[in-house]
């Protein structure tokens, strides 16, 4: 295997465990079955997508990587396959798009990006699911239960981990930006 | 022709939205009228499952291991208020195998096959929650090969969670009852009373308080607060004698028409690890 397979496998892995990682969160923090007021989301599998989009510079890659893992994320969470499956893949190629505004990479610009798609996928869903009658909450209730405690809870926790976050994944894409 | 082509971005949004609406209502669709979905997304879903296994063992221990320690600090009121329970309980043990005994006998004798509160029992553990606002899911690691079929009820270890939603080889989602879902969330139910049973269909889960809603009910003359509720067996997908949870109260709704009974779930929808499949031995029209 070379180098550059490995670290495509290297970053497979990754979203991989950060894709499960999702679900556990859930079962075993955030499992506020009783009193379902507020929903938090963790959403560790896009940190791990926004920081790879960031770096990876081959558009086809991240729209190959987007439309798998939505694909997986659907069928296996959602039971409905249309929702990450078309929002992962647009949101990674908007990033890459708009890439040119990127002058360096910190830490402030990262934590934007990563809240500006959070924002984006989970107001798109909601959408969808609303087209779709698969729920009957308000605006309102969205942004005030869903949308701001999910936001909340997942900026802080990207605060907390982007330091290894960071580094682990520009290690996994390091390769391409030295054969450059 | 050749000008209607020409914009290549305008034609790869339209495609794109075709393909996102058609992709939702079918697998809403299938979801919701077909037994399985197609074979590719139920083997999909397995090897992502059996994976998944691997990352959730570790935590349900530490789950596990989290809730003991919780436990310990109330033991020692819990043990003293057990302690009097306990002869109750053997004695209630004893009475239930002789009745049970009787019961087999005389279904015997009368020739009875299956009642509404036969059933079996498949375990299963917990393998994540659906991290989504809308879609309450758990997914469990058994599936058709445990002979799992869509809509079985599932219990925790004190009360029903919810319903079975979708079945693969090796895995299934279960749609818990805190769910909002009209199609799905409601439950043939009856109150226990003391000279006279009620019945009603729990159809509403109340998020602000956690409780859940019992509607339809025929009369709420005899019901109080603290009574036991339980299903009822009828529309023939859920046996007869699940423990739902207790009577909280009654409200009338926002036009004075029907009754609508509270009920607090028996269920502690928190701390569990494994989950009880029920199967029903008799098979209303599915």
């Amino acid at each position: 295997m070379n180098i550059k397979r490995r670290k495509i496998f290297g970053q497979v892995l990754f979203i991989l465990f950060a894709f499960y990682l999702d679900g556990l969160i859930k079962w075993a923090f955030l499992n506020n079955m009783n009193h379902e007021t507020i929903v938090i989301l963790p959403q560790i599998m896009l940190m791990a997508i926004v920081m790879l989009t960031m770096r990876i510079e081959d558009r086809r890659q991240l729209i190959i990587y987007g439309i798998v893992f939505g694909v997986i994320y659907d069928s296996y969470y959602y039971g409905i396959i249309g929702l990450y499956t078309i929002l992962l893949p647009l949101l990674m190629v908007g990033i890459d798009h708009f890439r040119f505004l990127l002058i360096k990479n910190n830490m402030g610009y990262d934590i934007s990006i990563y809240f500006l798609s959070l924002t984006f996928l989970q107001t798109g869903i909601y959408l969808l699911e609303k087209l779709l009658q698969q729920t009957s909450t308000d605006v309102f209730d969205f942004i005030t239960y869903t949308l701001g405690p999910t936001l909340l809870w997942n900026i802080v926790v990207f605060f907390v981990i982007y330091i290894p976050l960071a580094n682990m994944s520009a290690w996994l894409v390091k390769y391409r930006r030295d054969s450059k | 022709m050749q000008k209607f082509f020409s914009n290549k971005k305008l034609i790869i949004l339209m495609i794109l939205i075709i393909v996102t609406f058609g992709l939702l209502a079918v697998t809403v669709n299938i979801r919701d009228k077909k037994s399985t979905p197609p074979v590719v997304q139920q083997v999909g879903n397995d090897v992502v499952s059996v994976v998944g296994g691997v990352f959730a063992y570790p935590t349900n221990a530490v789950k596990n291991a989290t809730s003991e320690f919780s436990d310990l600090y109330n033991t020692y009121s819990e043990n003293k208020r057990l302690k009097t329970r306990i002869g109750e309980l053997a004695q209630n043990q004893a009475k239930l195998e002789v009745v049970q005994d009787e019961n087999k006998k005389l279904k015997q004798e009368l020739k009875l096959n299956g009642t509404l509160t036969d059933y079996s029992t498949v375990n299963a553990s917990v393998l994540s929650r659906s991290p989504s606002s809308w879609q309450n899911y758990l997914t469990i690691n058994r599936g058709q090969t445990s002979g799992i079929k869509k809509n079985m009820p599932v219990m925790s270890g004190k009360g029903l969670i919810g319903r079975i939603i979708e079945v693969d080889k090796v895995s299934s989602k279960v749609e818990l009852i805190s769910t909002n879902n009209e199609l799905n969330d409601k439950f043939a139910a009856e109150i226990l009373g003391d000279n006279k049973n009620v019945t009603g269909v729990v159809s509403r889960y109340d998020s602000s308080t956690g409780d859940l809603v019992m509607e339809n009910v025929n009369s709420t003359k005899d019901i109080k607060k603290g009574q036991s509720v339980i299903t009822s067996g009828l529309g023939g997908l859920t046996p007869r004698g699940l423990y739902i949870g207790k009577v909280y109260g009654i409200k009338k709704d926002n036009y004075g028409m029907t009754n609508s009974v509270y009920i607090t779930p028996a269920a502690e929808l928190r701390n569990f690890t494994v989950v009880t499949v029920i199967k029903s031995s008799v098979h209303g029209e599915n």
